[in-house]
């Protein structure tokens, strides 16, 4: 130490600790250098990121691949592309009972964030030795941060997805629902369950457009004459695709729990029901393909018919012979019934048989009802199966077979999924084009001139049948107070595109429609404004009546028709 | 070679030592502050209050710590060095008993008036604690593994206590500034190899000890689209903020994605990235170039040292602030996994800059002492 003092700063130092300063400066200035090098690459990289941008598209291209959830369940949309029922991805929350530590303290904290819950039922689930128990199902976000925040140690996020239907209701007897553990278990997501993987959504042959007017309509029908629900389809008669088709009451697929039984029953595909005059249309183009008579063939329809115990008879009767054409016009039963006769019961079944009658309609639906037929198939069933009585089928079969009689003769199966405008749809002939325009012309008169006026919608020459059916008691008798009344229906009837019906269960009559609860008084109307709204969006224009002349065999047969009622 | 006359006296007046303090190194610490005043500002959306206020007022007790610091004899915070350590480690043990829980992580201690964070104050002491060990001591001594084993375990022990927090950031600052010294003290480059390739290998062993949380970034760190809306939503939106920016950015106080809150934590760790969204790629730039002086300062005063203790000391805080610039603006944009480390004397909050002031209170009194020798035991030479 005293050696220091005796020498200058640069000389006192010993060799061997100057050496070491000299290293610590060396290393001073390589640690200098190395800072700045570390300061380099950071100004180098923020130059990338914030001029040139060298990371800024991959980080935009996967954000979007981060939304992208990959859901398991395909969704379901309408032809033109409308969501019906997508997945919405969800967590659910569950527990390991065995590793909850204090299930007292932890239930209680639990309850204070879903407060929802029930403190007895979590205490003993959690107090359970069940290896794994769901607590809640469907946590929003929120939620879960909160149960997150809790960290009670034993609880667990399931991530998982949840059905949702954008439209509630609208569709929900044809999109149907599924349950807790997304499987399906009615309607399309019932029949396609193991289909509906992978990315593709199912694209249904409904137009929303026209399901929501059909919809609109069937409920204020029901509101009008009070009746306890409704029916109704449109259906493409050059495809068999159905652009909608609603029952009511429906229900909400979101909230399956608060669906009542009546509700969540499918009257167009499961109910079957006597149809009720609207047979006559099958009655009248079995007979007239078959040969047995023309439009103006006449038969005799003074008297009531009196079989057995049985009596046939007309509402309004004209107690005088009538056409073919007349017996449709006026509804006669009578006549009807003397045009089956004439035909024979054999070749009645065969006709209906011919147009799927007699089995279960093959929609793609699980609800699908058997259509009840009369065995042995005797004399009495072949009189009142003329005019829609002792054969019950459902809704989706009288759309489907009437739109076969009037398309030029050709069934094809109703479908409920879109249809390749490209290839055609598979078709069986049922009646010859002839029949075919006999009948398209024979139910525009109906709409002229008899039962079913209120139809009418002025350019879009809707023709149709009314229907009014008395409901089967319990007693197997029928209640003459409780009505099915409907309207079948199709337009334009110079070149049919789209069959409507509609069909009203247990309307009453009103004021307005001086007590009546008729098809043409309570179905009729419905089918007018449905034509009316839904053409426009279809694409089709009104014409003016002289343009569109029904195309018939007979030219005079109408005018005679009328003279002959007259 | 020898300067003037009255630095061979050991003893320096009040007054000449106030002449010898550097001013600029003052003022330029306060333009960087500034900078910080400026962006706690826009952070408000225009307001003084709730964050410049108070960092201005933080930022001058700062400057008054460090002139207070910087004018105490370096021969007495020599002396004092081993002691300021001990307390720092007693802190350290005690903020593990009965700290409170602060944002996740037990690192406070509450003395009422300001929460201690004993880890802030162990960066100090381990730096002053290391530089008195190997003042004086030569190549030769430097050279024996055994002369490094106390070192080691005077840079592991708290650097244990820190990570069991957890607090990875600090734990990592401690153990890199601490290699600064043993680097300039002499410590063969091969050694360094050696602890390097050992860390390396002890990766492994050590994920198992990292929180959940913790390995969570750093899997996000190296690939951080995993998860855009979980541990990754930081950096994303950082570069996102950063790359909207450009050359000019969007101007002062109309960063968007800060001041619409998509950027978290963006008056603490991310203010850079507001910065660099609302002055762009050149107040990016210039802000580091503010940080480069400051270094260069720290190294010119470290260069200029007669003793090795002041030497060692000036790098050590230096090196500490250098591990502050480069973590935070490292991180934000994406070079390194998150870690909770601020921007030194921007981010608001007020622990991280009083250990700053007081480290550079620590540099400027190596600067003001530069001329004086101080013995191997650290004795007043008064010869």
């Amino acid at each position: 130490m005293s050696l220091f003092s005796l020498f200058g700063p640069a000389a006192e130092v010993p060799d061997a600790q100057r050496k070491s300063v000299e290293t610590g400066h060396v290393r001073l200035i390589v640690t200098g250098a190395l800072f700045m090098v570390a300061f380099s690459v950071i100004a180098g990289r923020m130059v990338d990121v914030m001029v040139l941008k060298g990371a800024d598209s991959q980080p935009q291209r996967r954000l979007a691949q981060a939304v992208d959830h990959r859901m398991q369940r395909a969704d379901i949309v309408d032809r033109n592309g409308v969501l019906l029922a997508t997945s919405l991805p969800t967590v659910s929350l569950y527990a390991k009972p065995k590793e909850i530590l204090d299930a007292g303290e932890a239930s209680a904290k639990l309850l204070r964030v879903l407060p929802e819950l029930s403190h007895t039922e979590v205490l003993n689930k959690l107090s359970g030795d069940r290896g794994f128990i769901y607590l809640r199902r469907n946590l929003t976000p929120r939620q879960q941060y909160d149960v997150n925040a809790l960290g009670i140690p034993g609880l667990y996020f399931e991530d998982g997805e949840r059905r949702v239907y954008p439209q509630g209701p609208l569709a929900s007897h044809v999109v149907g629902m599924t349950d807790l553990d997304n499987k399906g278990i009615a309607g399309i997501e019932k029949t396609f369950d193991g289909a509906l993987t992978g990315r593709q959504p199912l694209a249904l042959a409904l137009d929303l457009r026209v399901q929501t007017v059909l919809r609109d309509e069937l409920r204020r029908a029901i509101a009008d004459f009070s009746a306890v629900g409704a029916t109704g389809v449109v259906m493409d008669v050059r495809s068999g695709e159905m652009l909608a088709m609603v029952s009511l009451p429906d229900f909400d697929p979101n909230a399956p729990s608060t669906a009542t039984e009546e509700a969540r029953f499918n009257r167009t595909t499961l109910g079957v029901y006597e149809m009720g005059s609207t047979f006559k249309l099958f009655n009248t183009a079995a007979a007239l393909d078959a040969g047995i008579a023309s439009p103006e063939s006449m038969f005799d329809a003074t008297n009531p018919i009196q079989i057995s115990r049985f009596s046939i008879s007309d509402y309004h009767s004209l107690k005088r012979p009538m056409s073919v054409a007349e017996i449709l016009v006026h509804s006669s039963n009578v006549g009807s019934a003397k045009m089956a006769m004439s035909l024979g019961g054999e070749r009645q079944k065969e006709f209906l048989g011919r147009l799927g009658m007699l089995r279960p309609v093959a929609i793609e639906l699980p609800e699908v009802g058997s259509p009840l037929v009369p065995s042995p198939w005797r004399e009495i069933s072949t009189m009142t199966i003329s005019y829609g009585h002792g054969m019950a089928v459902t809704p989706l079969h009288l759309a489907s077979g009437v739109g076969a009689l009037i398309n030029g003769g050709w069934f094809r199966q109703p479908t409920l999924l879109r249809q390749d405008s490209q290839t055609p749809v598979p078709a069986r002939r049922v009646v010859d084009d002839r029949t075919s325009k006999n009948m398209r012309k024979m139910m525009r008169m109906v709409v002229e001139e008899g039962t079913g006026g209120k139809a009418d919608v002025p350019g879009y020459q809707v023709g149709g049948k009314t229907g009014t059916a008395e409901k089967a008691g319990g007693a197997g008798g029928y209640r003459t107070k409780s009505l099915l009344s409907s309207f079948v229906g199709a337009f334009p009837m110079s070149d049919p595109r789209y069959v409507v019906l509609v069909m009203v269960d247990e309307p009453h009559g009103t004021k307005e429609s001086f007590g009546y609860a008729t098809g043409g008084w309570v179905a009729a109307p419905p089918v007018s404004r449905i034509v009316a709204q839904i053409a426009p969006m279809l694409g089709i224009g009104p014409v003016l009546e002289a343009q569109a002349a029904i195309p018939v065999q007979k030219a005079s047969t109408r005018e005679r028709a009328i003279v002959a009622v007259e | 070679m020898r300067r003037g006359g009255a630095f061979r006296r050991p003893e320096m007046l009040l007054r000449e030592k106030l002449w010898h303090v550097s001013w600029s190194f003052i003022l330029l610490l306060s333009m960087v502050a500034g900078v910080g005043f400026l962006m706690l500002v826009s952070a408000a959306n225009g307001n003084v209050d709730p964050w410049a206020s108070r960092q201005m007022v933080r930022f001058g007790v700062g400057v008054g710590v460090m002139l207070v610091v910087g004018l105490v004899d370096i021969r007495i915070w020599m002396k004092h060095a081993y002691a300021l350590y001990v307390i720092a480690a007693i802190l350290l043990v005690l903020v593990e008993l009965r700290g409170t829980i602060g944002m996740g992580a037990q690192r406070w201690i509450d003395l009422g008036f300001v929460q201690l964070q004993p880890s802030e104050v162990m960066k100090i002491s381990l730096v002053l604690a290391l530089a008195r060990y190997f003042h004086g001591a030569n190549l030769q001594e430097v050279g024996r593994p055994v002369f490094l084993i106390v070192p080691l375990l005077m840079v592991l022990a708290p650097a244990a206590l820190v990570l069991k927090q957890p607090d990875l950031g600090t734990a990592i600052m401690l153990i890199l500034s601490s290699g600064g010294i043993f680097w300039l003290a002499g410590v063969r480059i091969w050694k360094f190899a050696v602890v390097f390739s050992a860390s390396v290998a002890a990766i492994p062993v050590a994920w198992n000890f990292l929180r959940e949380y913790q390995k969570q970034r750093v899997l996000t760190f190296l690939n951080p689209e995993n998860d855009p809306l979980g541990s990754g939503y930081h950096i994303m939106q950082s570069k996102i903020a950063l790359g909207s920016g450009g050359l000019f950015g969007k101007g002062f106080m109309l960063g968007t994605q800060s001041h619409l809150n998509f950027l978290p934590e963006k008056q603490t760790d991310f203010i850079f990235t507001m910065l660099a969204e609302e002055l762009g790629m050149v107040g990016g730039l210039a802000l580091l170039s503010l940080y480069t002086l400051v270094l260069i300062y720290g190294f010119a005063i470290a260069y200029r040292s007669r003793s090795q203790f002041g030497r060692l000391v000036a790098l050590g805080v230096t090196t500490t602030f250098f591990l502050y610039v480069f973590i935070n603006i490292a991180m934000v944009m994406g070079l390194i996994p998150v870690v909770g480390v601020p921007l030194p004397l921007i981010s608001y909050g007020g622990t991280a800059m009083l250990t700053l002031m007081f480290g550079f209170g620590l540099v400027m009194s190596v600067y003001v002492h530069r001329d004086v020798q101080i013995g191997r035991r650290g004795a007043w030479d008064s010869g």
